[in-house]
């Protein structure tokens, strides 16, 4: 049996839905060592801001069980790089981009989304409002729903592409935010993003991270995220890209069963470098033993 | 790679021998493993180790390996005939010497073990070879002997057990004749070498460690600064080996 695994999110057309998640990838060179990075649905890459970021200082991962903890602060070579150096590069990769978008102020994202847009060379922008680490940024954007609608509808006047907006799980009901999202224009929703966490050295006493705090996950993380979709895909009638510890073709049909249209891999990457196209595979052959012409006939099967 | 052999060296150190297929040809001295514990599901981040020695004809790579905590104890664990995941060989490591002249080496603990390939790679192109090895005392002690069939071997403990007592610089004295140096061990030691050669034209390139996630240069998690901190470095990509004028010691 043949299984298709196309899926459109919106007008966004992807040959599988896998794609590396947002910070756990780079600018997809470093991976395109290992792999065809043309096998991939889509790639998402660093977190991209006006000006460059050095981000925190370091020890700035750790791990965790079945985990880990990030206090990257968002470190990237700025819009100007990425324009000129990075996303030529990945356009030549014969692969779907989707940037990420990062910024301090309501001006900041507008002006990185404007010019990614004018640029031609990105497919999709997916809204950086949740990153736990970056203390003027970030949080308050993802956290309180009239500031996130804000956000969104301003971000929408100047994006010419799908606009997925990519939820924190650090708030009370994660379906307001996703409405906020929605009603502020977005085309999607991505989620999760990182759960903050703490770990302490037993030694010295003190967090092992610089930044104290970082944000969790992988494994540990997945059944946190499955639930979240669940509950944003019952009142949201937006594509969701579902994710958080997504290591497995099985992880990734259960996310889908929760309500994703498409799915993101983090975590896993680190522990597998081949982890996006073992994943893509795997799925298929799930599909083809359970008979799952299309990913379609199963997504939302729990809802 | 398969587990051919691990043998315990000091009180908390080992060596774990594998064989089997690697890119044996592409190893340059400093250059590190990235090592996965167990099947990755307890442990998602794998565990930099450097390339203590490797022989292309044999087909066996050695790491030399202080047991620490779950990781490393899961490796102190292994017997041979198992099969162990490493990914690399990683990152950039020590440059061939730019400049004619003899060479000094210094290594501090764990430090140690990649500068013993890098030794062995010298000592093949007869280069002269001064090397210095610090450890904590006598039951610190690793490899020795080994070193010593690559040049002349200076051995410091910080409480005199064996050889000199005190820090590795202490040991380096007044002479500052060399023409490179090649240093991996603990950040303070490194500082130390870097005031004790400054005003020298020495070249000097270090060695540095990080916590890493994906050890490939795509999380940005490993950083350091450059000279003047207007640009993060990879460790495990850029680096682990950095000149130490390019980076912030
Ligand atoms: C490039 C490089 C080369 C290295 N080469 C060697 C070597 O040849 N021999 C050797 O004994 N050690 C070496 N180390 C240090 C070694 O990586 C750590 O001792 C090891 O990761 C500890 O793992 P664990 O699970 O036993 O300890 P835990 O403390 O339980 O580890 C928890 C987490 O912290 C990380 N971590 C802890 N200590 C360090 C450290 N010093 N450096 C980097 N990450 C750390 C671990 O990788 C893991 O992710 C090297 C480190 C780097 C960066
Ligand atoms: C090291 C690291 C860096 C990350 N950087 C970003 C980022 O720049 N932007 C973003 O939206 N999410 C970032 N994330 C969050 C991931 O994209 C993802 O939402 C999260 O890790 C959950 O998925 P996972 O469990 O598969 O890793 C980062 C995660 C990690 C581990
Ligand atoms: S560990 Fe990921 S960039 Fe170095």
């Amino acid at each position: 049996m043949s299984v298709d695994l196309r899926v459109n999110l919106g007008s966004l057309s992807l040959k599988n839905p896998v794609m590396p998640a947002s910070g756990c990838f780079g600018f997809g060179r470093e991976y395109s060592e290992y792999y065809s990075l043309s096998a991939l649905g889509a790639v998402v890459v660093k977190a991209t801001t006006l000006h460059p970021r050095l981000g925190n200082p370091t020890p700035r991962v750790s791990e965790v069980t079945s985990g880990m903890l990030n206090a990257i602060g968002l470190a990237n070579p700025g819009l100007e790089n990425v324009l000129s150096e990075e996303l030529p590069w990945l356009a030549r990769q014969d692969v779907p981009i989707i940037v990420n978008v990062a910024g301090d102020t309501m001006d900041d994202y507008c002006q990185v989304v404007d010019r990614i847009c004018q640029s031609g060379l990105a497919h999709a922008i997916e809204l950086n409002v949740s990153c736990p680490n970056v203390q003027l940024g970030g949080l308050a954007f993802g956290v309180e729903a009239a500031v996130l609608r804000n956000l969104v509808e301003a971000v929408r006047t100047v994006c010419t592409l799908p606009l997925f907006v990519k939820l924190s799980p650090n708030v009370t009901r994660i379906q307001d935010l996703a409405i906020a999202a929605a009603s502020g224009g977005a085309d999607g929703l991505s989620l999760i993003n990182t759960l903050i966490g703490m770990k302490i050295d037993l030694n010295t006493r003190r967090p092992v991270l610089a930044n104290r705090t970082g944000g969790l996950s992988g494994r540990a993380i997945k059944p946190v995220a499955v639930r979240m979709v669940h509950d944003v895909a019952k009142e949201v009638r937006l594509p969701i890209i579902g994710m958080g510890g997504i290591y497995t073709g099985h992880d990734a049909a259960e996310f889908v069963m929760a309500g994703a249209w498409a799915v993101e891999v983090g975590t896993a990457n680190f522990t597998d470098p081949y982890a996006c196209p073992r994943i893509i595979e795997e799925l298929r052959s799930f599909m083809e033993a359970e008979g799952i012409k299309n990913i379609e006939e199963i997504r939302g099967s729990a809802l | 790679m398969l587990v051919q052999g691990n043998r315990r060296l000091t009180s908390d150190i080992w060596v774990l021998d594998l064989v089997g297929e690697f890119p044996y040809d592409k190893v340059t001295p400093g250059q590190f493993v990235h090592v996965l514990i167990g099947d990755g599901t307890a442990h998602p981040l794998r565990r930099p180790i450097s390339i203590a020695s490797c022989d292309p004809v044999g087909k066996t790579l050695s790491l030399v390996y202080r047991v620490v905590g779950d990781g490393t104890k899961w490796m102190r664990e292994r017997r041979p005939g198992e099969t162990i995941d490493v990914l690399g060989p990683l990152g950039h490591g020590f440059p061939a010497p730019q400049r004619p002249g003899p060479v000094l080496i210094v290594g501090g603990g764990v430090g140690v073990p990649p500068l013993y390939q890098l030794a062995k790679v010298l000592h093949a192109q007869n280069v002269e070879l001064d090397i210095v090895l610090g450890f904590k005392d006598h039951g610190d002690v690793f490899w020795a002997d080994e070193f010593g069939k690559l040049g002349h071997v200076t051995i410091c403990t910080e409480d005199g057990s064996v050889g000199r007592p005190g820090f590795v610089t202490e040991a380096l004295g007044d002479d500052r004749d060399w023409a490179t140096l090649y240093s991996c061990g603990p950040r303070s030691m490194l500082k130390a070498l870097k005031t004790h050669f400054q005003g020298t034209d020495i070249q000097g390139y270090v060695s540095l460690e990080e916590r890493m996630a994906c050890g490939i240069g795509a999380c940005w998690g490993c950083t350091c600064e450059n000279a003047d901190q207007s640009e993060a470095r990879r460790i495990c990509k850029d680096g682990p080996v950095f000149s130490w004028e390019e980076i912030q010691l």
